[in-house]
């Protein structure tokens, strides 16, 4: 399996928000985590490579195929998951996934019930398979939608937000459903959750504002910013003061405390302590320190 | 608090774009609509009468209900839709501000949208296109006291039902579908009026007023309907008033119901139940379970986009039927089948027998608005499905083209319009099989339904789907797909543009006949329908093409990507579909255009008010009249055409010498006048070639008394096709009559009729008839100076499975080849007005004899088979019919009396000499039932054979009054013969049906009202309704026998051949004699009557105010009444001026006799003024009394005449 390629894509709303800033990545078979704030334009690269949103400029190409006019070809291969989605509320779990299996091309009757039914056990929905869609909580609609991203053998996977509304357990089904898939499919997988990325994926960027921030293997880049984080538990007033002062990458609570970390090539010294570095120090860092 | 609430709504919706869309709509919409909805009909009501800004108003307020649900549906609903409702609830208000502040602010922005009905209509009525001589001069008042008094109670009851619906049910949906239960509220009082009975009813529950308004104003006269405001008072009012509590009531109801709490208890429960599935039994196959390896070997070609295909379609099409709106309408269908009152082809309040092809036009007529509903309704929700259900993110990757998908919901579309096309069949056999009637006919249901319904469903759901890609406003679409339906059916025939290559889907597939099938309809029919798909596939591709995949939903964008959609196949379909719609175009365009002439009506009348002001010169010239006519005519039924060959023998009848001979062609295109031959050789000048007109100078000029030789031959030919065909020369049942032959001189049959478009081409008002004491007019009979008596001789040539018919005897029939050959020929002279007649029929035969003399007469019906039902009636009817005329009038002039059925294309009966063309539609298949209706087949039979005095032995002079020595007389004759064979009750139901035909004849009058004698053309109303009323009055007043003394001596003197007086003049008696004779034989005291009846335009308003009883011994009853009688005269302009009473006038009293009431007293009394008071003794107990109770005068309002007794 070729690797996806997006070259220069950019993408401009209406209202004139500039979603896309002439993004360019290559994303390789397996998991790819793509990392960014609410309105980053995660949706907006997702869709456009999902075949439903037109770029304004630029050119994505998986192996052989133009994603950008071949469309039918790469829904052929394609499994999407949306961040947010509904379903036919009259329709049962297992007939609507039979349904959309044929859609997809899975002419074999025989195999058509194999596959609805692996998923549906997968997913964990095979005891509700008969049910109505419209009676489906937020994670059963969920993980149904994972299951249709699933069917067909899909070449190409891309899920936004998978895991939102799913309690811990099922998080851990999804991933290691996916991360089997990963070893000979390409899947893209956008989340602001930090610690997914880092378990899963061999590859990530970090997008915001539009724009590609970083791309490389978590592990590769937290040890770039090995070595230069500190941290630091101070008061709440404080906080104004250290931004000022110090390239403040992360604030948390412990005990209703502020603890900043902050990015330091030397050591601050100020009572502050070096800590191993983490992901989401890589991310946070890449979000605040250049925006300022 | 409620008033915060209100002025956020305000507030709201100030600043939504859909409050502003909604009022140009309406705005929009309000300027046009009395040209839509009158069709320029209006003719001699005034365009902005208050009448009809009130009927605009009802009907858009009808029509509008979307907007109103929309509107009001969404008021409560909003908060549940938006997902908002937790984030209201919890704030401090109570239910009663809530729901108040929400439902007065809706209300408010409603009456805002709809306010655009006020200033569009104002606006319309000065519009540059509007004739400002329609307008009457502009008053407010006119268009806000209807606004006041009928839009806004409707805006208010249906904005409150609509709001509690919404509130309660909060769903969508049912804000979209409550408008079906409307419309069908809607359809039920427009069927409901069809039916006379059920005139209060249907205007006291007439949600919308329209029907209200119309019946209220049914008997309004031109002048009243021109200046009066509807009065706001009586069946209105009360409406109105039960509308406004309907509302009220619905709001209380709404109140109670309505629970301010964010999850209604079903949907709890249902998720509760699943949640508790779930953890029960957690079954982790995750480890065991591994995704199979799949083959995906189909995802190319034809055969995986067909499963496909058909996998979608199944699908939409399951989510339609599944959905309960679908139900709700088939359901609503059934109901509007099950409680229209069927109009069966119904004349003269008669019924004809449910057959197929009746009981399907109704059928469609009663449903097809369900059909544009599901099409309109569901096409929306097919294209918005996914996106409604927000599953488009996942559908919209899916592996599907766009034409596949769209196809899939077209599919869905129309496989759920076939159910409710099955449904409906079966409901209309279901119907026959309820009426006893069982011949099915199933082809002509597929026909109905599946070759004239189906390509316009199919078309206008592409229309529907087009928009609705087009659009991404799915309610805004809907409004357009009404607007287009309104424009493309209407706008384009107002305008005159009528072909049927650019107006949308073609014309409709014409008439069904019994006799003749489709006849030749089909052919052109089908090509349009080739035409018209071809070229909506094309426009469904495009809609394929540009519908919304994914987030992109700018129309420019989705532009953009249409070349990277269009794929290989699509595009050979294109191609295929624009080679074929061209094709088709082209073959209908060498049909309709090249092969025949078409013309607009445009052009037409411009044609004509050419011939008028180029020709009318020789309307007087001096012109032999035809004494003789010999033809010799070749049908070709299967070609509809015929050849024609044979003479005139033209006499001069003028004491001047004759030049030239003028001949018009019967001005028709299929008409080829191959030659005419005068004897003794001619000039032919040309000038006028253009109007069929030809001036033939004489060689030998024509002599006074000289006769002079015309031959001529024409053919008439149909090429190809073309859209409105001739129905006279048909494959089964053709019917012509001798205008299609050559006619001498001037013809104003051609002239334009419409006196608006002669005034367009500068032409003066045409005279509907020449005055009484014209000179010149009085030498012409109803041939109109072509020849009135003629010696008749003809041969028929037509197929060998059809027989010829025509005036005369049959002298011989003869078969050559395969060809049959009827020679008929008259034996004395008749009126020169014949008829052919050809088709397959059966003969019954019987003879009429005299019970007096030795007199008999043949008698034959030609009829089609399977149409047996009223043969004995009509035979009945002629066989009474000779019984009286000749015992009263005179002898039967011919020895011969045939009826011959014709199609239902013309929809009317006509007396020939000795021969009676007989549509099917009025008689033959008239259902009628002895105990309710009157028997009609009986008496058109007799109205028809009394022609054949009135009209075949009386020749009227074409001048005022020709209509009553016809038709009127006509009427009391056959009147009479009804009286004979069937109880009064039966006469006065009869009679009943002419008074309600002349009340609304008269009130829709154009010209001037004329009083009998004096009756114009174009005024049945006067001479069939009010000439069978007046005579029927007037043998109530001076006796039967008197009436027909007059008429036996009218016609032995003015009988055309024969008569005593017409044998020294050359004039034709007019309505003038006919009263010298009806004065004769009337007393003193009732010669008034004539003056009433007949010279003058008299109306009574006759009531009872007062009526009681009193017991006065064993067998004696007092009975005390106080009436009142009003009588009046309609002057020149139509003013009702009241006059003094001195008139004779029944009184009746009824007693009651097993619980029928029987009439114990009637006798007319001289009332002298207008109160009177009368005391009455009788022998039984009486029950009711009244003035005039069988309706003899002509009385707008005849159910105050007769009052129920109460005891004193």
């Amino acid at each position: 399996m070729n690797s996806l390629l997006i070259s220069n894509l950019s993408k401009t709303y209406a209202n004139g928000v500039k979603a896309l800033d002439k993004v360019s990545l290559t994303i390789p078979v397996g998991m790819f985590g793509l990392l960014g704030p609410n309105g980053a334009g995660k949706s907006t690269l997702m869709r456009t490579i999902a075949t439903l949103q037109e770029p304004d400029q630029g050119l994505i190409t998986l192996g052989e195929l133009n994603v950008l006019t071949q469309k039918n070809e790469v829904r052929k291969i394609l499994g999407y998951l949306p961040q947010e989605f509904g379903l036919y509320p009259r329709v049962s779990a297992k007939s609507l996934l039979e349904h959309l299996a044929v859609l997809k091309g899975i002419s074999n009757r025989k195999e058509r019930k194999e596959i609805v039914e692996a998923l549906l056990y997968k997913t964990n929905l095979y005891t509700d398979r008969n049910k109505n869609l419209g009676g489906f909580s937020g994670g059963m609609k969920r993980r149904f939608g994972i299951a249709q991203a699933l069917l067909a053998n899909p070449k190409l996977i891309i899920v936004d937000e998978p895991t939102a509304g799913l309690d811990p357990a099922e998080r851990n089904r999804f991933y290691n459903l996916l991360s089997e898939l990963g070893e000979n499919t390409i899947v893209i997988l956008s989340t602001h959750i930090v610690d997914d990325v880092k378990e899963l994926c061999p590859n990530m960027a970090i997008i915001n504002r539009g724009k590609v921030l970083l791309q490389g293997s978590p592990s590769k880049t937290i040890a770039d910013i090995q070595d230069k984080v500190y941290a630091k538990t101070i008061e709440k007033q404080q906080i104004k003061q250290y931004k000022e002062e110090y390239n403040v990458i992360a604030e948390k609570l412990l005990s209703g405390k502020p603890i900043i970390h902050i990015l330091s090539d030397t050591d601050p010294k100020d009572d502050f302590v070096p800590i191993k570095a983490e992901l989401s120090d890589v991310y946070f860092s890449q979000i605040f320190a250049k925006t300022e | 608090m409620w008033y915060e609430i209100f002025k956020f709504e305000l507030k709201y919706r100030a600043k939504r774009p859909d409050t502003y869309i909604y009022f140009g709509i309406v705005f929009l919409y309000a300027i046009i609509a009395v040209d839509f909805l009158f069709e320029g009909n209006l003719d001699p009501i005034q365009r902005n009468a208050p009448i009809v800004i009130a009927r605009t108003m009802g009907i858009i307020s009808a029509l509008f209900m979307m907007i109103t649900s929309m509107i009001m549906g969404v008021a409560a609903l909003r908060d549940f839709d938006h997902r908002i409702a937790s984030l209201i609830f919890i704030n401090p208000i109570n239910k009663k501000d809530y729901l108040l502040g929400r439902f007065l602010g809706s209300l408010v922005i409603l009456l805002f949208i709809f306010s655009g009905l006020l200033g569009g209509m104002i606006l319309g009525d000065i519009m540059p296109w509007v004739d400002q001589n329609t307008i009457l001069p502009f008053n407010f008042w006119h268009y806000f006291q209807p606004f006041i008094c009928l839009v806004v109670p409707t805006l208010f009851f249906g904005g409150a039902i609509f709001f509690v619906t919404g509130a309660l049910s909060r769903k969508l949906i049912v804000v979209y579908t409550q408008g079906i239960f409307f419309l069908m509220i809607y359809l039920l009082t427009i069927n409901l009026a069809k039916d006379s009975d059920y005139n209060l009813f249907t205007a006291f529950i007439d949600p919308f007023t329209f029907q209200n308004i119309s019946i209220t104003t049914q008997f309004w006269s031109v002048a009243e309907r021109n200046s009066l405001v509807i009065p706001f008072e009586g069946i209105l009012m009360y409406n109105r008033l039960f509308w406004i509590t309907i509302g009220i009531i619905s709001l209380i109801i709404g109140y109670y119901k309505f629970k301010f709490t964010v999850i209604s208890d079903k949907i709890k429960k249902q998720q509760a139940l699943i949640t508790l599935d779930v953890t029960k039994e957690i079954v982790d196959h995750y480890n065991n379970v591994r995704l199979p390896s799949l083959t995906m070997n189909s995802t190319e070609g034809i055969k995986f986009k067909t499963t496909q295909l058909l996998t979608q379609a199944l699908f939409n099409f399951k989510s339609i039927i599944k959905g309960l709106p679908f139900w709700t309408i088939v359901l609503c269908a059934l109901g509007i089948i099950l409680l229209s009152s069927f109009d069966l082809g119904t004349s003269f309040g008669v019924d004809s027998y449910p057959t197929t092809y009746i009981v399907i036009g109704e059928l469609i007529e009663n449903t097809v608005l369900f059909f544009l509903l599901i099409i309109i309704f569901y096409s929306g929700e097919l294209v918005w499905k996914d996106r409604d259900n927000n599953i488009n993110g996942i559908s919209d990757t899916l592996p599907i083209s766009d034409f596949v998908n769209l196809s899939a919901k077209l599919i869905a579309l129309l496989s759920a319009t076939t159910i409710l096309i099955f449904i409906i069949i079966s409901s209309g056999i279901i119907f026959q099989t309820a009426k006893g009637y069982y011949n099915y006919q199933l082809d002509l249901y597929f026909i109905g339904f599946f070759v004239e319904v189906f390509p316009f469903l199919f078309l206008l759901s592409i229309i529907c789907f087009l928009i609705q890609a087009l659009l991404n406003h799915k309610f805004l679409a809907h409004i357009i797909v009404v607007t287009f339906i309104f424009v493309s059916t209407i706008l384009l025939n107002i305008l005159g543009y009528d072909h049927g290559l650019y107006s949308f889907g073609g014309s409709d597939l014409g008439a069904y006949s019994d006799m003749n099938g489709y006849g030749h309809f089909i052919e052109p029919f089908i090509w349009f329908k080739i035409y018209w798909i071809s070229f909506s596939l094309v426009l469904f591709i495009f809609a394929a093409l540009i519908s919304i995949r994914g987030a992109e939903t700018n129309i420019i964008s989705r532009c953009k990507v249409v070349k990277i959609r269009l794929s290989k196949r699509l595009k050979i379909l294109t191609i295929i579909c624009v080679l074929v719609f061209g094709i088709s175009g082209v073959y209908i365009f060498y049909n309709t255009n090249i092969l025949n002439i078409y013309s607009t009506t445009a052009t037409e009348n411009i044609h004509r008010a050419e011939y008028e002001k180029n020709l009318k010169k020789y309307v007087y010239l001096k012109q032999p009249k035809i004494v003789d006519i010999n033809l010799v005519i070749d049908l070709y039924p299967s070609k509809r055409s015929f050849e024609a060959k044979g003479y005139f023998i033209l006499v001069n009848t003028h004491d001047l010498l004759i030049n030239e001979i003028h001949v018009q062609k019967k001005p028709q295109e299929q008409i080829n006048l191959t030659y005419v031959d005068f004897e003794g050789g001619y000039n032919l000048n040309t000038k006028y070639e253009t109007y069929g007109y030809h001036i033939y100078e004489l060689h030998k000029p024509l002599k006074p008394g000289d006769s002079i030789k015309m031959k001529f031959k024409q053919d008439y030919v149909n090429q190809g096709f073309t859209e409105k065909s001739n129905t006279d020369i048909v494959y089964n049942g053709t019917f012509f009559n001798n205008f299609y032959f050559p006619t001498i001189g001037y013809n104003d049959n051609i002239e334009l009729d419409d006196d608006k478009e002669r005034e367009k081409h500068n032409l003066k008002p045409k005279i509907r008839r020449a005055k009484i004491n014209d000179s010149r007019a009085l030498l012409q009979g109803r041939s109109g100076g072509d020849g009135e008596e003629i010696n008749f001789e003809i041969i028929i040539g037509t197929e060998s499975d059809q027989i010829g018919v025509a005036p005369g005897y049959l002298q011989k029939e003869w078969i050559d080849g395969n060809r049959k050959y009827y020679h008929y020929k008259m034996d004395k002279p008749m009126s020169n007005f014949y008829s052919i007649l050809s088709a397959e029929y059966q003969v019954k035969k019987d003879q009429w004899n005299s019970l007096n003399t030795d007199e008999a007469v043949d008698l034959e019906i030609y009829y089609h088979k399977g149409h047996e039902y009223n043969l004995n009636r009509m035979m009945n009817g002629m066989k009474k019919s000779f019984d009286y005329f000749t015992k009263h009038f005179s002898p039967y002039q011919y020895k011969q009396m045939r009826i011959v059925e014709s199609t239902s294309y013309k929809k009317r009966a006509q007396s020939f000499p000795n021969i009676v063309p007989f549509s099917e539609s009025i008689g033959f298949i008239m259902d009628i039932n002895d105990e309710e209706d009157v028997d009609m087949p009986f008496y058109i039979t007799a109205h028809e054979m009394a022609h054949q005095w009135w009209g075949h032995q009386v020749n009227p002079a074409d001048v005022q009054g020709r209509g009553m020595l016809s038709e009127t007389l006509a009427q009391y004759a056959a009147i009479m013969v009804l009286k004979q064979e069937y109880p009064e009750e039966k006469v006065r139901q009869f009679i009943e049906t002419e008074r309600k035909r002349y009340l609304k004849g008269r009130a829709a009058e154009k010209g001037q009202e004329m009083p009998l004698y004096l009756v114009e053309s174009g005024q049945e109303y006067i001479h069939y309704g009010k000439g069978a009323l007046n005579m029927y009055a007037f043998q109530d007043y001076i006796t039967e026998d008197s009436v027909n003394i007059a008429l036996k001596r009218f016609i032995r003197d003015w009988d055309s051949f024969e008569g005593i007086k017409k044998k020294n003049t050359k004039n034709y008696p007019t309505t003038l004699e006919l009263l010298k004779y009806f004065k004769e034989v009337t007393p003193d005291s009732m010669q008034y009557v004539i003056n009433d009846l007949f010279e003058t335009v008299t109306l009574y308003s006759n009531r009872v105010k007062k009526a009681n009883f009193k017991k006065v011994s064993d067998k004696k009853y007092a009975v005390n009444i106080t009436i009142e009688a009003q009588k009046y005269k309609v002057d020149s302009l139509g003013i009702k001026v009241p006059i003094g009473i001195n008139d004779w006038i029944d009184i009746g009293i009824y007693t009651e006799d097993n619980g029928y009431k029987e009439i114990t007293y009637l006798q007319k009394h001289k009332i002298t003024n207008r109160n009177t008071v009368l005391q009455i003794l009788v022998d039984k107990k009486p029950v009711s009394a009244g003035i005039d109770p069988k309706h003899i005068l002509i009385d707008k309002n005849v159910d105050d005449n007769v009052m129920h007794l109460t005891e004193k």
